[in-house]
């Protein structure tokens, strides 16, 4: 495009353009110094930069790593897009008549990126100024800062790393005024005007956003910290302010429920909010129900039955151990271990990142409520004070916030949560094969591999009824009361007795004495223990069953019932349980059924005798004498026939051993 | 095995609160994906039960009724308990009539203890007798008894875990997700943190 300008300052024609000229020679020049002016400032800034970024800044070594990050921030990116930025403008240089009008291309493309970098930059500054602070309460650090950056930079004065930092920040307002000061100087009818003009407005809409982005950011950052307060401390933040601040808020809450006045209804945030709750929700479920899951998963793998020593050698009982081992070891702790880095951990961190956000909009209905309060008295007065001012503006930001960022993060707040449920199923499946393959593994050196499943649950089936049987006749052998060892033979004498008691009554109602019975009443016997009676009625004339009548074979009275006890005589059967042992019929030393036969016996002499007929035979203290009948052909009791030493003969029965009381030795269940 | 029982049911309980969030209503690939998941879960609890139930049969039936042998096993050695002491009881006192000097008394005690002892012995040994051969024979067929209960868990095992990674196989690749190593899922998540601390409405701590 031809510029005016490029006429030739020399042709001073008379003619009325002549003044024109001049002053088109003039706006060119000037045009021309500030395109020079915007040039080589971009050129010193860019030095400054990177003098920063690198020498001061790896100077600065005794600060953390940390410190540094927020000092310079993003002081990389600024330099990476304007050195790009100084390259291009440079290259226009070389193309004079359209210099202007590339200029103004440039900063249209550039100014996007220009944004994007600086917006950052300048958000992050105010910490840098407040970390400066801290510094500078520290005279020892102050100095030595000061020192490295007067080495590097002495033009950078008293204020050292303030100064250098504020830099950028002053350079994206410049480009506005160094834009406008082309501007001024360009012939409103050049081709470059129109492009100027639209780059002036989009360097001021750049600076216009970066505010907007750095209140937003001060406004989020202020708000979204969760602070977990005791009551002590949150009575102690109350004071006048707040407390008016909050009656305020709730008295303007109270209008609203009341309907006295117009509640701002704002239905694109109310579905945002609706839908972020949704997610929240289910965050939150999710990541209580995984934990429950984890716990329970705890308690299954508590339970190591493998670990008993179950002192069975081979077969599947190793397989199955060495089975649950592993699984216990390896694959159960691994998946455990996923479940918990990649599905719970993201849940808390997920959880943990939307705290923020509903804090912000609790805040923000609260700031609602003061902005409508504030446009109320705007109404009606027409103007508010400085504080009201900002309550609006804190209002409005908070809200632009919150509308612009929600959809995003109700975006991806879904998006990783389906990562996560995916992620879950995949841990779920992995751990499935993992078990299945050992599993498989042990499987195949089972006996009973090949068999499929129905057939091998009837093996089962059958397998276990024939060892029920063989445990049910364990038990039975285990359970059979075991016959008692025949009763102690008789005395002589008793025995006698017994077989007129036997002969009497029969053998069913003949007792014998468990334990001593002294009777108490007049008709009540006293009977040594191992005395058999004869019942002759189970109860007494009262009905009471535990007094038994009783005959003795020559008194009868009264015994309570719990003293006595069946009396056999006969030897006893086999029982009708089979036994799988013979019973040793040796033991009873009463022969065959037949009561009457006295029984021949052995007994010990206690006494000497001397024999003083031949009827009669020699005793000796503790000899061992057979008898064979205890009585005398004339039936006394007293004299007992017995054989001792191939001889026979008498001797009085009491010179013979009295049984110890028998014991009864009826061996039942015991009690 | 109830705890196996109670970790099924908190997988199921996962999905079905998944289920009932409005999300669903919403989204139609979180319901596809949410019911999915519902369904997996409820099958394998239906599985995990089934194999419960296998198992109570195979092995812990059999287990209780070896278990119920013991009180009698038990009953049976008091019982022989008892015969030891009686005997010894006895024995002691055949001993003690044996050392006294030998008046015509004491011998009649003697031969009267001699008497009263032999029976006691004699059962003794038999009920000793039955113990020492059953004994080892019931310790024994444990053996054989617990064979098949133990093959029974491994393949209800078995049973179990393949129908688990059919279902948790047919379903991821139904949602279209192959199974990626863990570095990338970490890193992933790693993403989509920073994707989410990168809003300024979320806090950075």
């Amino acid at each position: 495009m031809a510029e005016p300008g490029t006429d030739e300052p020399s042709s001073r024609t008379g003619s009325p353009d002549g003044e024109g000229q001049v002053s088109g020679e003039r706006l060119l020049l000037h045009q021309r110094l500030a395109v020079r002016e915007l040039i080589d400032t971009e050129l010193s800034y860019l030095h400054v930069l990177r003098l920063c970024a690198s020498d001061i800044r790896s100077s600065l070594q005794q600060l953390p790593q940390r410190d540094l990050d927020v000092l310079f921030s993003n002081i990389d990116d600024v330099i990476e897009v304007n050195s790009r930025f100084l390259h291009d403008l440079q290259e226009t240089a070389s193309r004079k008549e359209e210099q202007v009008h590339l200029i103004g291309n440039l900063f249209l493309e550039c100014h996007e990126e220009l944004e994007r970098v600086y917006k950052v930059y300048c958000a992050s500054y105010d910490q840098a100024l407040l970390l400066l602070d801290t510094y500078r309460r520290e005279p020892e650090l102050q100095r030595e800062i000061q020192s490295i950056i007067e080495a590097v930079l002495p033009q950078a004065g008293p204020s050292g790393l303030s100064f250098l930092l504020v830099i950028p920040l002053q350079r994206i307002t410049k480009y506005p005024l160094l834009l406008q000061k082309i501007l001024e100087n360009t012939v409103p009818d050049a081709s470059a005007y129109p492009v100027l003009q639209r780059a002036v407005s989009a360097l001021q809409d750049v600076n216009t956003n970066i505010n907007e982005y750095k209140r937003r950011k001060e406004v989020a950052s202020k708000y979204t910290k969760v602070e977990q307060l005791t009551l002590r401390e949150r009575l102690a933040r109350l004071n006048t302010h707040t407390l008016s601040k909050k009656t305020t808020r709730l008295s303007q809450l109270l209008k609203q429920e009341a309907g006295l006045v117009p509640r701002t209804e704002d239905k694109e945030f109310d579905d945002l909010e609706e839908r972020f709750h949704c997610v929240s929700l289910c965050v939150t479920e999710m990541k209580n129900n995984v934990a429950v899951y984890l716990d329970n998963l705890e308690a299954f793998l508590c339970f190591r039955p493998q670990e008993y020593d179950l002192d069975i050698p081979g077969g599947p009982v190793v397989q199955y151990c060495s089975l649950m081992r592993d699984l216990q070891l390896q694959a159960f702790p691994y998946f455990k271990q996923r479940l918990k880095g990649l599905v719970w951990q993201p849940l808390c961190s997920l959880a943990k990142a939307l705290a923020g956000p509903q804090n912000l909009i609790k805040k923000r209905l609260d700031k609602l409520l003061d902005f409508e309060r504030v446009e109320e008295k705007l109404l009606e007065v027409g103007s508010v004070t400085y504080e009201e001012q900002e309550a609006r503006h804190t209002y409005q930001a908070l809200n632009s916030l919150l509308v612009a960022e929600l959809p995003q993060l109700n975006q991806l707040a879904m998006r990783w949560l389906g990562q996560i449920l995916c992620t879950f199923m995949g841990l779920q499946r992995e751990l499935a094969q993992q078990v299945l393959q050992r599993a498989e593994g042990s499987l195949a050196q089972l006996p009973h591999y090949h068999l499929s499943e129905p057939a091998f649950r009837k093996l089962v089936e059958d397998a276990l009824g024939q060892t029920g049987h063989q445990l049910r006749s364990f038990q039975e052998n285990f359970e059979k009361v075991l016959p008692p060892p025949t009763v102690q033979p008789l005395l002589p004498g008793a025995e006698r007795q017994v077989q007129a008691l036997l002969s009497r009554y029969g053998p069913e109602k003949l007792y014998q004495v468990t334990s001593g019975v002294s009777g108490a009443g007049t008709l009540d016997l006293t009977l040594p223990r191992g005395q058999i009676v004869a019942l002759l009625q189970n109860k007494d004339t009262r009905g009471n069953s535990s007094r038994w009548l009783v005959d003795t074979g020559g008194h009868r009275g009264y015994v309570p019932a719990g003293k006595l006890e069946l009396y056999r005589v006969i030897p006893r059967q086999e029982e009708v349980k089979e036994q799988e042992w013979p019973h040793k019929d040796s033991r009873h030393l009463t022969p065959a059924p037949v009561p009457s036969v006295p029984v021949v016996t052995q007994v010990v002499a206690v006494y000497p005798f001397v024999a003083r007929s031949s009827h009669e035979v020699s005793l000796q203290a503790g000899q061992l004498v057979t008898v064979l009948e205890a009585q005398d052909k004339k039936g006394n009791p007293e004299w007992s026939l017995v054989e001792v030493n191939e001889q026979r003969g008498y001797v009085p029965s009491s010179f013979l051993a009295r049984a110890a009381s028998p014991a009864p030795w009826g061996w039942g269940l015991p009690s | 095995m109830e705890n196996s029982s109670t970790m099924s049911k908190s997988a199921v309980k996962i999905s079905l609160d998944l289920l009932s969030n409005p999300l669903c209503e919403q989204d139609q690939d979180f319901l596809n994906m949410v019911t999915a998941l519902d369904t997996a879960m409820k099958r394998m609890d239906a599985f995990n039960q089934e194999k419960v139930n296998q198992i109570q049969k195979t092995v812990i039936e059999p287990l209780k009724k070896f278990g119920s042998v013991f009180p009698s096993l038990n009953m049976a050695v008091k019982r022989r308990e008892q015969a030891l002491q009686d005997y010894r009881r006895l024995q002691a006192k055949v001993e003690k009539y044996e050392e006294k000097e030998k008046t015509g008394p004491v011998l009649a005690k003697l031969h009267q203890a001699r008497e009263e002892l032999r029976p006691v012995r004699d059962d003794f040994e038999a009920k000793n007798k039955q113990l020492l051969d059953e004994m080892p024979r019931f310790y024994h067929s444990r053996l054989d008894y617990f064979q098949p209960s133990f093959e029974a868990l491994i393949r209800a095992q078995v049973g179990y875990y393949s129908e688990m990674q059919k279902i948790f196989g047919d379903l991821t690749q139904q949602l279209d997700q192959p199974g990626h190593p863990d570095e990338q899922r970490e890193r992933e998540n790693e993403a989509r943190l920073s994707e989410l601390r990168a809003l300024s409405i979320v806090a950075d701590d």
